[in-house]
């Protein structure tokens, strides 16, 4: 090898390895930031949004305070009360009780064979929603699902690991409490073919259990309207 | 064979020492620049071992493959052809016949040494 080719090669190298360390950094830097970065990002917007949550809620249990109060002082508002009670009822904004179902589901325990998708044997948002569905379509008059009262504005959605219910995250068991006729609730589930039957397929534990008497507990998030506005009807006016 | 071995770690050392690097959108340019760059090297030696090694040649193909690499990526980026396949396949299969051939060479060397002590 010549001298003169040597000196050449070296210079490069020296260049090559210059370059060669910034792009491992660059990768490095690819690997690692981004995603740190993001996740105490998102903690901040979480923490943010939770605080924000509570105070809100606060706020609305005082307005709700301040309603029951001017209702309870005025006098011959009588039929405006029950009318509100009734209309609140609706909303879900009150706890109920009366006869129905409570239904349990649990995760299947059953292990996936090779091959196997283990999805199929875990509960998703779309089997609630089914549940939830069929329960309204045969009459159930309130819901719960864990807790959360399935109201109007009720997503159940996919959240990761968990079913977000009134933006609230919610883990197996499930406990979905339904008022209604109980027997009738009961056979529109347990029909051939029917959601129950589905789920048991994949092992998913579910139990069905009638009761005189359930109390299901009240929505606690607010129904204010940020865009829509009721229409003005003419001759109403 | 030492100094360029050298050479790298140098370098190395020294982006070790400046902290720069590169904007993260250009990664994946920088990365087909690099492997032009180690093709160019690889040539150098090559031709620097059969004794037809060319400054101008060598600095030249340096840069213009890098360059001409890095370009192709991004044109293959803008018409949505992965035609950056082609430079790492181009380049990969050069960087082999390239070591192959200095392979062959140092053997040939070796043997020839041991034959000439042989014969004395």
């Amino acid at each position: 090898m010549k001298r003169k080719s040597q000196v050449w090669i070296t210079i490069i190298c020296i260049m090559l390895g210059v370059i060669l360390t910034a792009q491992l950094r660059t990768q490095a830097g690819m690997r690692q930031e981004i995603p740190t970065k993001r996740i105490e990002e998102m903690a901040s917007l979480l923490k943010q949004a939770e605080s924000e949550r509570d105070a809100l809620r606060a706020q609305v249990h005082k307005l709700q305070a301040q309603v029951d109060e001017a209702v309870n002082q005025g006098k011959g508002l009588s039929s405006v009360k029950k009318d509100l009670e009734h209309a609140r009822a609706a909303a879900g904004l009150t706890e109920l009780q009366g006869p129905g179902l409570v239904i349990t589901l649990n995760d299947s325990t059953r292990v996936a064979q090779a091959g196997q998708d283990p999805n199929l044997f875990l509960i998703h948002d779309e089997d609630l929603l089914k549940l939830v569905n069929e329960l309204k379509a045969a009459g159930a008059e309130a819901i719960t699902v864990n807790e959360q009262r399935v109201v109007a504005s009720t997503e159940i959605r996919c959240a990761g690991p968990t079913i977000s219910v009134n933006n609230n995250r919610i883990s197996p068991p499930y406990v979905i409490q339904a008022i209604g006729d109980p027997a009738g609730l009961e056979s529109a589930l347990k029909m051939r073919g029917g959601i129950i039957e589905t789920m048991q397929f994949w092992g998913i534990q579910v139990q069905i259990e009638k009761r005189e008497q359930i109390q299901l507990s009240a929505y606690v998030g607010s129904h204010a309207f940020q865009f829509a506005q009721p229409v003005d009807k003419e001759g109403e006016k | 064979m030492l100094w360029p071995l050298i050479g790298i770690i140098v370098g190395m050392l020294l982006g070790l020492i400046f902290p720069f690097s590169f904007p993260v959108a250009y990664a994946r340019y920088i990365a087909v620049a690099i492997l032009a760059a180690l093709d160019s090297v690889f040539g150098g030696l090559r031709s620097s071992f059969e004794n037809h090694f060319d400054p101008v040649i060598f600095i030249t193909g340096f840069f213009s493959n890098a360059l001409f690499a890095a370009v192709l990526t991004y044109m293959g980026d803008r018409l949505g052809v992965e035609i950056y396949f082609a430079a790492v396949f181009a380049f990969g299969v050069r960087i082999f016949q390239n070591l192959a051939a200095m392979r062959r060479y140092l053997v040939d060397y070796v043997r020839n040494r041991r034959h000439k002590k042989a014969q004395q």
